[in-house]
């Protein structure tokens, strides 16, 4: 059920209302000497629910609302928020940032600058067909308990689902001028499902394959979870016994289940612009990435194209305009382009410092008590021009290994070394999927890894996977992000067998 | 947004009298931080942020609800106790509900300073300046963050239970690079009094690690001997803690489980040297007087003289196991000893010293394998003294099997890492026997 009242007591401020508050608090940023300042009023209403076997675990909802000033004073950044949105503490949470501008200034050795914002007045809304907030409660629960029903009855000794939806609200405005409100909604599935051998001691879990996204409740329908269950508690019962990798070089041909976040995290951050300018480096990292090589690195492969956009349907980046206020919908751009690197993210204040001129629309904060910095768009690859299933990936691979899903990932600070498992594991041997293996793990080095890509799919091979927990920035913030992908084969790429024999 | 002990309660006796359900559970909590943050020698994005959450969990029976706001109005909070006995009434039964606990006795919690709280923007920025200007001096780059924070939280139940608790946090980080990017050096830790937090100090380590790690030299993967500094093992232990789970272990599913069934508890799981406990009081590491559900945090250990002494049991599964229940951590402290890293460097005769680890992730929970990097300032030693500076590598390594192979300990210290950011530690640098680093890393 939806709860009317609550949502009710939250939306007591209309437009006017909130245009009201943002005129204060912009009005004491301009006073107080401030060059720019935005106002961001946010108000976030989430369901989380969780069963595990036979029964619900959890079922909660929240509404998060509150505001947050930013100013640019001098040169220097301040930054407040709060979550009691009235006049008066509007008016001093705008002091308090100016107060934090002012006191930070001693350590501004180089001022900020922004280029020349537009001005927008505009509505965006993500359109969506099932709004999941009207779908009753213990229909969405229904749903689940017969999920973990499915995997049980296929031989699940443990089974979890959980499904969490956001309604995002948010409302911006900015001293240039700009007066914008947008709507999102996300829905985000999640689960496993775990068998024991009790003999051994060895237990083994498969997760669902199912992505995180920008979408209504009519996607959670669309996607046949129990049939999914079902298999899962199959094949986990598979992997128990799987033969164990042999470790060595194989020839990957990884599932668009797996390679969007190796996409997220060998393409995605090593081509954010604030790393690149040293921003993260005491956190998020720095990256390999360097100005220097923009229009030149060989990145990948020619068949390696790879697009930036906040428009894709069903993403989890997709939106009117970004968090600074730049528009982003309709905004597509090339980050590799014929295996070469051709292009930043970048938010506000950052473009100037390679010689471009504006922001490309990169810009998230995770709350209202956030301040925007640059997160990544919708990234990526393309589908090949020329007719290629997924079959035709194993054709040529004598010795190879097909991965589907993930499963542990890390990358170091740079984005050169990494390592990523997945969800499972099956043999090629001489052009034809064999038998299920079990403890794959692959490494690699970015530029070495995309420069072996010597197969994608075509556009009918097409997913879109996501993550809703991208973490970065200092306090951290988590960002919802998607990546499309296509299975692609990659050659003689470094593959451990991840099991530890000496541990009883 | 803080509230003091009297208007937390205030509030939650309001939703306790707006309740209609069987029993409730009512939850408040809030902070108000200050943070300045810097790259580059350049203040970035400085803050002043404030929050509130208020949630209520209802029950009918054995069906639950909840549902949380950050509007503290009676309008709101109205709506709060009817989203919440709403969602209840919509639940199926769940078997393993457990009722709200009555009144508790608890520790008086030591971690709040009123030094911390009354820290302002600019005490901030001044601390950092000097390191900012002692990187100029010498060329380098510093980055980092700085935060102070004082929190507040209440949890009450309709059986009786009030229970309020303040404390304030302080986070530092500091990273030094070279601008050629060729030697990087780090130094951070967290702590609840701003008064005693040396941050010159910890400049000057990350300064002078980043001018000592320039230009590292290839090494080949290998089990090295490793000495690692609190804030690796700080991050290790914060992650294996999350996998003492007594229901994890008797479902079979924890590298705690036993083969045939149960869990290994009373065994010799880890070597003789390792004590692992919490304690909420402890000087080192104060943590929360009460855990998640509500339960007192009170001392535990979880490993003695190597011995696996207890597993964090939620209520259900204690009353169904007939065990008393755990409840989980709100601080983690090893115990130390006596040798310090001057003298572990001297016994090495091959080796690496690690300054801490980056993206550390699970491979295989059977046996709590971990892979990850090492970052900013690893260090060759050879015949008992460093040498050169090394490149960096992931490993591949579990915690359970590194602490079987602890050679040497240093005295417990504060520390803190990007994964341990859960719960406070207290932790020693310890000498490590066969660490395996399974590739190198070209990152600096």
């Amino acid at each position: 059920m939806r709860n009317a009242a609550a949502i009710e007591a939250a939306d007591n401020l209309d437009l006017a209302g909130k245009l009201r508050l943002a005129d204060v608090a912009l009005d004491v940023a301009k006073k107080g000497g401030a060059s720019y300042a935005d106002f961001r009023l946010c108000r976030y209403q989430t369901e989380y629910l969780e069963v595990r076997e036979h029964r619900l675990e959890e079922s909660s909802s929240g509404i998060s609302a509150g505001f947050s000033v930013r100013v640019l004073l001098d040169g220097t950044w301040g930054f407040a928020s709060s979550p009691l949105a009235t006049e008066d503490e509007v008016r001093k949470t705008a002091l308090r940032a100016l107060g934090v501008a002012n006191a930070s200034q001693p350590l501004q050795l180089r001022k900020f600058v922004l280029e020349d914002l537009p001005t927008y007045h505009d509505r965006w809304d993500m359109p969506m067909k099932v709004d999941p907030f009207v779908v009753p409660t213990n229909e969405k629960i229904a749903h689940m308990l017969a999920i973990n029903e499915a995997a049980m009855k296929a031989g699940a000794d443990y089974a979890t689902i959980s499904f969490a939806f956001v309604r995002e609200e948010k409302c911006f405005a900015s001293s240039t001028g700009s007066r914008i409100t947008q709507t999102r909604v996300r829905s985000m599935p999640d689960g496993d499902v775990t068998v024991i051998d009790k003999d051994t001691g060895k237990f083994s879990s498969r997760a669902t394959l199912a992505a995180p996204r920008g979408s209504g409740y009519d996607y959670i329908l669309g996607y046949d979870f129990a049939a999914e269950a079902t298999k899962a508690a199959q094949q986990a019962r598979e992997k128990l016994k799987a033969r164990p990798v042999e470790a060595g070089d194989y020839d990957l041909v990884l599932d668009p289940t797996n390679l969007w976040l190796t996409i997220h995290e060998s393409v995605g951050h090593p081509t954010e612009l604030d790393r690149a300018l040293g921003w993260e480096a005491n956190f998020a990292g720095t990256t390999f990435c360097t100005p220097d090589k923009l229009g030149k690195l060989q990145y990948g492969s020619e068949l390696m194209n790879i697009i930036a956009d906040r428009s894709q349907e069903g993403g989890l980046s997709t939106v009117g305009y970004d968090d600074d206020g730049v528009r982003s919908v309709g905004t597509e751009f090339p980050i590799i382009k014929d295996g070469i690197f051709v292009n930043y993210q970048s938010a506000i204040g950052q473009a100037q410092l390679i010689g471009q001129k504006r922001s490309n629309g990169c810009a998230f904060a995770d709350s209202w008590e956030s301040f925007p910095i640059q997160r990544m768009p919708n990234v990526s690859l393309q589908p090949n021009p020329k007719k290629c299933s997924l079959h035709d990936l194993f054709a040529d691979v004598k010795k190879g290994i097909y991965i589907v899903g993930n499963g542990s990932w890390s990358i170091d600070q740079q984005r050169h070394n990494f390592q990523f498992g997945g969800q499972l594991f099956y043999e090629i041997k001489n052009g034809k999927l064999g038998g299920m293996l079990r403890d794959v793990a692959y490494q690699g080095s970015t530029v070495e890894f995309w420069n072996s890509m010597d197969g994608i799919g075509d556009k009918s091979t097409y997913f879109l996977g996501g993550a809703p927990n991208c973490g970065k920035g200092q306090p951290e913030q988590t960002a919802p992000v998607s990546h499309g992908a296509v299975p692609a084969r990659f050659r003689q790429v470094a593959v451990l067998n991840t099991e530890r024999k000496d541990i009883a | 947004m803080i509230l003091s002990e009297a208007d937390a309660q205030g509030i939650t006796n309001k939703l306790l009298a707006l309740s209609k359900a069987d029993s409730c559970i009512v939850t408040i909590g809030g902070s108000e931080n200050r943070h300045v943050r810097f790259a580059q020698n350049m203040a970035t994005t400085n803050g002043s942020p404030s929050d509130i959450e208020v949630g209520v969990e209802s029950h009918f029976g054995k069906k639950s609800g909840s549902a949380s706001g950050t509007d503290l109005s009676d309008d709101a909070l109205a709506a709060l106790v009817a989203a919440s006995e709403n969602t209840a009434k919509l639940a199926p039964e769940n078997p393993e509900f457990m009722p709200p606990i009555g009144p508790q006795k608890y520790l008086t919690g030591t971690a709040f300073s009123s030094a911390t709280q009354s820290t302002t923007s600019a005490t901030l920025a001044g601390a950092i300046l000097p390191v900012l200007q002692q990187a100029q001096a010498k060329n380098l780059q510093a980055s980092g963050f700085l935060s102070i924070g004082t929190s507040f939280s209440s949890f009450a139940t309709s059986k009786g239970l009030f229970v309020y608790d303040q404390e304030t946090d302080v986070l530092h980080t500091v990273t030094a690079r070279t601008p050629d990017g060729t030697g990087a050096g780090w130094a951070g830790t967290t702590h609840n009094d701003f008064s005693k937090l040396d941050v010159a100090g910890m400049g000057a380590t990350a300064i002078d690690k980043a001018v000592r790690s320039q230009n590292p030299v290839r090494l080949p993967p290998d089990k090295y001997t490793v000495i690692l500094e609190p804030s690796a093992v700080s991050d290790l232990l914060s992650i294996m803690i999350g996998e003492f789970d007594q229901r994890a272990a008797d479902e079979g599913r924890s590298f705690a489980t036993k083969k045939g069934g149960g869990s290994r508890l009373g065994e010799h799981v880890f070597g003789k040297n390792v004590t692992l406990y919490s304690d909420p009081n402890d000087p080192l590491v104060p943590g929360s007087i009460y855990s998640d559900d509500g339960q007192p945090a009170q001392r535990t250990v979880w490993i003695e003289g190597g011995v696996l002494k207890n597993l964090q049991c939620e209520r259900y599964w204690a009353q169904k196991s007939k065990l008393a229940p755990v409840p989980s951590p709100t601080s983690l402290t090893m115990t130390g000893g006596t040798t310090s890293a001057a003298d572990m460097i001297k016994q090495v005769k091959r080796g690496l010293l690690i300054t801490r680890f980056w993206y550390i992730r699970e491979v295989d929970p059977q046996t709590v394998l971990l892979t990850g990097l090492t970052r900013d300032g690893v260090f060759l030693i050879e015949d008992g003294a460093i040498t050169k500076p090394a490149c960096n590598f992931r490993f591949n390594e579990s915690p359970a099997a590194m602490l079987n192979k602890v050679i040497a300990m240093g005295p417990t210290v504060r520390a803190y890492g990007e994964e341990s950011i859960g719960i406070p530690t207290a932790v020693p640098t310890l000498l490590v026997d066969e660490f395996t680093l399974s590739s190198v890393s070209d990152a600096v």
